[in-house]
């Protein structure tokens, strides 16, 4: 692959007549409601990739959990590992802690994403960093299905320290606000246990959220823009 | 493979990972430790996980019956009952991570009593009531966790306390053990007319040492043992024709299958003997042996007994004082509570006092003057542990003060010489000069009465203590009567006496139980003592106080802590379930106390009631923040009774 090649037009995807026939069947995402965060079935993910580059590096495994009626159900969870055969071993092996060998051992990528997608449904997405995995996400659809990524996405990188402003911001990574709320991760850096650890954090947060009568998803995306666009006009 | 099960199978394996990791935290704690994993896997499955804030409230009375079983995964949960006519509410208990809720409420298919609120940020995993039920009949472990609740970590912790015990040990009995379990099935029987040379042929052949005399429908008439026969021989019978209800010891003691070997040994202690029938609908169906139970679990409680009550001489008494020790150790390990064995060690205790006081009257002669001797305090509760102090005193009958006078002259050489004697056997002797040996406490019983009533009468902080000694007074050696009086004095000048009543309800708080509304333990903050907490004045006392002060106003008779606690539930003067609570509190601190003890024994260190909670494991430290918060309810309900 050369370096340019980013830059060459994108190989359309070749689906199967059924793999075509599941992504028109996935539902379009309304916008984000204004009943109450109880209300709202939430997908949290959290996905592994080979690299940081956004428009090089790709998906290897997703995970997600579920946030339904205020709860994280344990019985509803999403884990795939997706098959790179391309994909040869670099530094961030150490991070995702996938081996060459689990992810050639994973599913089809097509598949992979339509179920993820169809898992999804017509929720709105929370992740921690949320503009990281909806880009990768988006490329990783576009890409493999020709699909156009439109779900709202919350990042619970940034809810944490608007709703928790007496928290010192200035280390904000997953890491630190598992040690905040003292939360308990089994294996860190595994696309699912991340999952459930940033699902336990966005319950936390709603729950701060409520405190500070923020009660509705719609409610909640205004807030979050408020408060990043007044922090930048700080920062100048 | 079809994509709707691809679909279901990747879902599956994604499930396992959390629900994994969820297990693992679970089976840390019992009952989850012990479920089987697909049982635990299919509860992990079906749960929610949710989040409380600080305060918020998780479920409620006015919720309506109990619809979802809860496990802290993290955080704290407490209790919170108010009370009518009060306007704060009481905290009646601590969840943390590990423990469950609301087991009674869900069972009985109705609403909490008590509000559960989350005390800071907290995670439960919720489960619903459907699932629970499936978990239930899955589940054994999990359905007798369900069904005990508490007192199923209760036992957790005593069958911990013999591990523990058995490891130094090396044997696995347990005095718990049904005597069904431990009984000749076929015991050798014979019917009343048989011959005694058949019978002791028919013991011979069998290689017993009892023969049982029974009727045609097998109900047991006597026994015959080869105790018996060594007098048979010894008294120079020639004829063995004779028939053997000649010789039996009739209307043997008997006790059901369903007994303990505890309660088997108890009886052969009290009664010296070495057999006990077992006996159901009235036929006999087996016999234990003193051999039976003490070859399979070596507490030799009846030989020590025997041994004490026999000792030639003083230097044997206080030779045996160890093995009390021993065999006090020998005892947690086959399983006994700390009831049990401050049963046999006031027992043994007991028999020590007869025979110190048989053996000075030996030496010196009858002093002509019945006298009977009193002990006080956990002596006269019957909770002794092995550390003890003297607290007694004698009571005799005289006609007037000069008659009284003249005996008290006559026996204080006597009482002196027993407290020097029982010093000497372990009793140490007492600092407040609590003794028999002091004039003021070989008393007549008039004197006595007048005593006591002036405790009454003058509610001073001296005479408030002195009752909360002297009123456990109870008889070891001698005649009951005259002290049966006293104590029906007591109680009727206590009954009618409500500011005494209500002075001693103040003395019942004065220690309060190291528990905190938000904190673990409250402990000692200096010196050497730091971080410690007073197992007997900060835990047992508060019960002891307090059951005391209920069983006086009320009429109960009783002195041990326990029987009191039981008799003021049978009089409705308190709630069975407080009841209950409050006895398996009193056990388990008294269990744990006694536990120390053996520990400091082993390592050389003096003696102390004092603990490190740090020091004990996770379970049992939450048992006992558990057990001093009933401590803690016992004082506010006096609070309250008493309006103080």
């Amino acid at each position: 692959m050369s370096l340019l090649s980013w830059l060459l037009p994108r190989k359309k995807p070749v689906l199967s007549p059924e793999q075509q026939q599941r992504v028109l069947q996935l539902p379009a995402p309304p916008g984000l409601s204004e009943a109450s965060l109880r209300q709202q079935r939430w997908v949290v993910v959290d996905l592994e990739t080979s690299g940081l580059n956004l428009n090089r590096d790709q998906v290897l495994s997703i995970g997600a959990m579920v946030i339904e009626d205020g709860a994280i159900d344990l019985g509803q969870a999403f884990e795939r590992t997706l098959l790179r055969p391309d994909n040869t071993l670099n530094p961030s092996v150490l991070l995702h802690g996938l081996s060459p060998e689990a992810i050639a051992a994973g599913s089809d990528p097509v598949d992979a994403l339509l179920d993820f997608m169809a898992f999804v449904g017509d929720s709105p997405l929370l992740a921690f960093h949320a503009p990281f995995d909806q880009h990768m996400l988006g490329r990783a659809l576009k890409d493999s299905l020709g699909y156009r990524l439109q779900h709202p996405f919350l990042d619970v990188a940034a809810l944490a320290p608007m709703l928790c402003p007496q928290v010192n911001p200035r280390e904000a990574g997953l890491d630190h606000w598992i040690r905040h709320f003292n939360l308990q991760v089994e294996d860190r850096h595994n696309a699912s246990a991340d999952a459930l650890v940033t699902a336990e954090l966005a319950l936390i947060l709603f729950s701060r959220a409520r405190t500070q009568q923020i009660d509705s998803p719609l409610a909640l995306q205004q807030r979050l823009n408020q408060w990043q666009r007044r922090k930048q006009a700080h920062s100048f | 493979m079809s994509k709707s099960d691809a679909f279901l199978q990747a879902g599956k394996t994604a499930v396992l990972q959390n629900i994994h990791g969820t297990m693992q935290f679970l089976q840390r704690f019992p009952p989850f430790n012990q479920m089987e994993n697909t049982h635990l896997a299919f509860l992990v499955e079906q749960c929610q996980l949710r989040f409380y804030g600080p305060g918020e409230s998780i479920i409620r009375p006015t919720d309506g019956p109990v619809d979802h079983f809860y496990i802290v995964k993290q955080g704290r949960v407490v209790g919170e009952r108010t009370h009518v006519g009060r306007e704060d509410a009481e905290t009646t208990f601590e969840i943390t991570a590990g423990e469950c809720f609301p087991l009674a409420a869900l069972l009985g298919e109705r609403a909490t009593r008590t509000e559960h609120l989350a005390a800071e940020d907290t995670f439960c995993l919720q489960l619903n009531k459907p699932a629970f039920i499936k978990l239930f009949a899955l589940s054994d472990e999990f359905r007798d966790f369900a069904l005990r609740g508490v007192s199923s970590l209760l036992d957790k912790v005593n069958q911990q306390v013999q591990r523990k015990a058995v490891e130094t040990l090396g044997t696995q009995y347990s005095l718990n053990t049904r005597l069904g379990e431990l009984a000749m099935r076929h015991p050798v029987t014979c019917l009343p007319d048989t011959a005694l040379r058949e019978a002791v042929r028919l013991m011979h052949e069998q290689q017993v040492g009892s023969i049982v005399v029974v009727d045609g429908h097998k109900a047991p008439l006597g026994i015959f043992t080869l105790r018996d026969l060594r007098q048979v021989v010894a008294s120079g019978i020639q004829d063995f024709a004779q028939t053997i209800d000649l010789y039996m010891t009739p209307g043997p003691f008997y006790l059901s299958p369903d007994h303990s070997a505890f309660d088997a040994a108890i009886a052969m202690t009290e009664r010296h003997i070495a057999h006990v029938c077992l006996v159901k609908d009235q036929r006999l169906c087996g016999v234990v042996s003193e051999r039976d139970l003490f070859s399979l679990q070596r507490v030799d409680l009846v030989h020590l007994a025997r041994t004490i009550r026999h000792a030639p001489r003083l230097e044997n008494l206080i030779s045996l004082r160890g093995e009390i020790g021993q065999l006090v150790e020998r005892m947690l390990a086959h399983g006994a509570s700390s009831t049990q064995i401050t049963h046999i060690i006031t027992q043994l205790n007991d028999h020590t006092v007869c025979r110190v006081i048989e053996l000075v009257l030996a030496d010196r002669g009858d002093p002509g003057v019945p006298f009977s001797w009193l002990c006080f305090g956990s002596e006269g509760r019957r909770e002794q542990t092995l550390h003890t102090d003297q607290d007694n005193g004698i009571l005799f009958e005289a006609r007037d003060a000069t008659q009284a006078a003249e005996i008290r002259q006559r026996l204080l050489p006597i009482a002196q010489q027993i407290n020097h004697h029982l010093a000497a056997c372990g009793f140490t002797l007492c600092k407040g000069n609590v003794m028999a040996g002091n004039p003021e406490l070989c008393l007549s019983r008039a004197e006595w009465a007048r005593r006591f009533a002036a405790f009454i009468r003058e509610a001073t902080p001296e005479n408030l203590l002195a009752s909360s000694i002297y009123f456990d007074l109870r008889v070891v050696w001698g005649d009951e009567q005259g002290c049966q009086q006293l104590r029906r004095g007591i109680l009727e000048q206590v009954a009618d006496n409500r500011l005494f009543q209500r002075m001693m309800a103040a003395n019942a708080l004065r220690h309060s139980p190291p528990v905190g509304r938000f904190r673990e333990f409250v402990l000692e903050r200096k010196g050497s003592d730091k971080a410690t907490l007073d197992l007997k004045v900060q835990g047992l006392t508060p019960f002891v106080d307090g059951a005391r002060l209920l069983a006086l106003a009320h009429g109960v008779e009783a002195n041990n802590t326990l029987e009191r606690l039981r008799q003021l539930v049978t009089q409705e003067v308190i709630e069975a379930l407080d009841g209950a609570a409050y006895e398996e509190a009193y056990h388990f601190i008294q269990q744990t106390r006694m536990q120390q003890h053996q520990l400091q024994t082993r390592e050389n260190r003096p003696y102390s009631n004092r603990v490190d909670p740090d020091s004990l494991n996770q379970l049992d430290r939450r048992i006992l923040r558990e057990a001093l918060r009933q401590a803690q309810r016992l004082q506010s309900s006096l609070a309250l009774r008493y309006q103080l």
